[in-house]
């Protein structure tokens, strides 16, 4: 057709071809593929129309994004407007060091952090959703609830994630039904680390930290939270000490585990994902010890987040905070760090208006 | 004339001779930074090397990528009583540790100090360059150099060899006329004057604790234990940064070193609890 000429579409079923006729350089218009390579050809009806199928949804999805072999790399030419889209450039900060085709450019700006004490599990997290430098969603959920007693923080891709979650929601319930007791926080982890194994490789990307109390359908729990809560209000336990009593009571207590879909799973006291870590890690390091109290852990995750969203540019708007105890979790209203950095601004200023009236009367 | 000789001073005809591609014989290694390239191009780069095309040669795709990594963590900070500056002390290169008692704060004289980050040969060689040009001046002007002209000195420097693969993160620090002053210059020529700067690749660990704990009225105790934190934080979470910690406090007659302390030792004072 006279279109196809003039905007120099190439038909996707050129691969085909290639055994026939050689591979063409971009541009060179060759007439007499188009008569005999389109499916359909000029003189059938006008009315049937050409829907072009973009070649990489054939594929296999575990070789989407993936380096294409030689034979096709020939026949998915610049010029093809329906593969345009993969052949951005690779100066994206995100592609890896081989020429992968990136679909759409990838950012995972955000900030997450999860710490173990003795009143369970604080879980925070910041609210922008980035795509290279626009804040596509300034009021998103980073923290998703599993199950009464999982909360998953997701860091990466913010589809993948989300679809994780849910498959793993799913796969947990079912579990629960089929043997009548909740999977632990380790074996969910296990579960998750290995769904996600066969993409290892692909562009999917989903750091997912998972938060939960395990234990509650077993007699000696309640024996078990009883003496968690005395031994918290005694003095601080050295971390041996504490890690012995622990082991007593394996079955049951906060769990915190990372999982990345690089195939990492680590178990840890604290944790904290994405561009603003390392602002967070800071503060946390400073702060968290097992013998905090509840509200001392929310003050401390709150100002590890505001610290990541003050300097992280990826990061910012609001902060969501979750706190997982043996009755399952219990979520804080959503706090705006708008508020929290103009409060800081005025202690700034009348600190220093302060330090101007100290400097004049001396 | 003598005085001439001894000070380095150049005619306009004798740099001009330095540049031509005739003028062999004095390959300038020492550029007349007064004239700031007005005159004359100034770069001492011998001719037909050409630095800055094979760096782009190099990072493009397939190429091999020379990374410019600062691997190091130091932070310095105005307050009410001066400057505090605070610098790790590792040395890498690469994975191997080069050394664990590195020198990063260069004391350019009594009132100016600079810290290094990035290529420990290009920050050594630089500052010292600077520290020159800043008893020159001392000796030229019969007054001493202000922290804005110093600091602007070394960024026309790094300006000069913009692209060529230098790599330098350097706060200069000092006390003159204007009060307590703070630059950070940058090898793409990068000149900041702030509050508070850190840099490094440790840098963001020790934004969060510095942030977080900085107050304008804070006494110097406070300081000087906010200096610490932020350093010992960042060697516990950065692989590249670690030793000890050198701690400068800039004053109103000079700067005095405050302490040297090992920052496993730190760390295990502040986390207590974890251990």
């Amino acid at each position: 057709m006279a279109l196809q000429d003039i905007c120099n579409f190439q038909s996707v079923f050129e691969d085909r071809l290639t055994t026939e006729y050689p591979a063409v350089p971009h541009g060179k218009k060759i007439p007499s593929n188009y008569v005999s390579g389109l499916p359909f050809s000029n003189n059938k009806s006008l009315f049937h129309f050409y829907i072009p199928v973009a070649e990489y949804l054939d594929e296999s999805p575990i070789q989407f994004g993936q380096i294409s072999t030689v034979q096709n790399c020939s026949a998915v030419s610049s010029e093809d407007p329906f593969l345009t889209s993969s052949s951005l450039p690779t100066c994206l900060p995100f592609a890896s060091s081989q020429s992968v085709p990136l679909p759409f450019p990838m950012a995972h700006g955000t900030t997450t952090l999860a710490f173990m004490f003795q009143g369970g599990v604080m879980a925070a997290a910041d609210t922008r959703s980035s795509c290279s430098g626009l804040v596509a969603c300034p009021a998103s959920q980073k923290i998703l609830p599993i199950h009464s007693h999982l909360v998953g923080l997701t860091s990466g891709t913010s589809a993948d994630c989300a679809l994780w979650k849910r498959i793993l929601a799913r796969e947990l319930r079912l579990y629960q039904l089929r043997h009548g007791r909740r999977l632990s926080t380790s074996g969910a982890a296990k579960l998750l680390s290995h769904m996600l194994h066969p993409f290892k490789g692909t562009e999917l990307c989903v750091a997912a930290t998972l938060c939960g109390w395990d234990g509650g359908e077993q007699k000696n729990f309640v024996d078990s939270t009883n003496a968690k809560v005395s031994l918290a209000k005694d003095e601080r336990f050295s971390f041996s000490q504490q890690c012995s009593i622990r082991k007593k009571m394996n079955l049951s207590g906060p769990r915190l585990f990372y999982v990345c879909s690089d195939g990492t799973r680590l178990r840890g006291m604290l944790f904290s994902v994405g561009s603003g870590s390392p602002y967070a890690y800071s503060i946390l390091d400073q702060g968290v010890h097992w013998g905090l109290t509840v509200d001392e852990a929310k003050s401390i995750a709150r100002e590890a987040v505001y610290r990541a969203t003050y300097r992280d540019a990826y990061s910012g708007n609001c902060v969501d905070m979750y706190h997982i105890t043996s009755k399952g979790w219990t979520r804080r209203n959503r706090e705006d760090l708008k508020e929290e950095y103009y409060r800081e601004k005025e202690r700034r200023k009348h600190e220093k208006t302060e330090r101007r009236d100290v400097a004049f009367s001396d | 004339m003598a005085i001439f000789d001894v000070s380095g001073y150049k005619k306009y005809c004798e740099l001009r001779e330095q540049i031509l591609p005739a003028g062999l014989t004095h390959l300038v290694d020492r550029t007349n930074h007064y004239n700031f390239g007005t005159k004359t191009q100034e770069f001492a780069v011998p001719p037909g090397v050409d630095p800055s095309g094979f760096l782009k040669s190099c990072n493009h795709d397939g190429g091999v990528c020379i990374e410019m990594n600062h691997g190091t963590t130091t932070l310095a900070f105005k307050f009410k009583h001066g400057v505090i500056v605070a610098v790790d002390s590792r040395a890498s290169a690469g994975n191997y540790l080069a050394s664990k008692d590195a020198n990063k704060v260069i004391e350019i004289n009594s009132y100016l100090l600079g810290t290094m980050s990035g290529s420990a040969a290009d920050c050594q060689h630089w500052e010292r360059l600077l520290a020159k040009e800043c008893r020159l001046y001392r000796l030229r002007n019969n007054h001493r150099i202000s922290v804005a002209a110093a600091s602007k000195l070394l960024s026309n420097m790094m300006l000069g060899y913009r692209g060529m693969g230098l790599s330098m993160g350097s706060m200069i620090c000092g006390w003159d006329k204007q009060g307590p002053g703070l630059y950070y210059v940058d090898d793409n020529g990068t000149r900041l004057s702030g509050r508070m700067f850190s840099t490094g690749c440790g840098n963001s660990y020790a934004y969060g604790v510095v942030d977080s704990g900085y107050r304008e009225d804070m006494t110097v105790e406070e300081a000087y234990e906010l200096g610490r934190r932020g350093i010992a934080h960042a060697t516990h979470r950065d692989a590249y940064s670690g030793g000890v910690v050198n701690m400068y406090h800039m004053q109103e007659d000079g700067w005095i070193k405050v302490c040297k302390e090992d920052v496993s030792e730190l760390i295990h004072r502040y986390r207590k609890g974890m251990f």
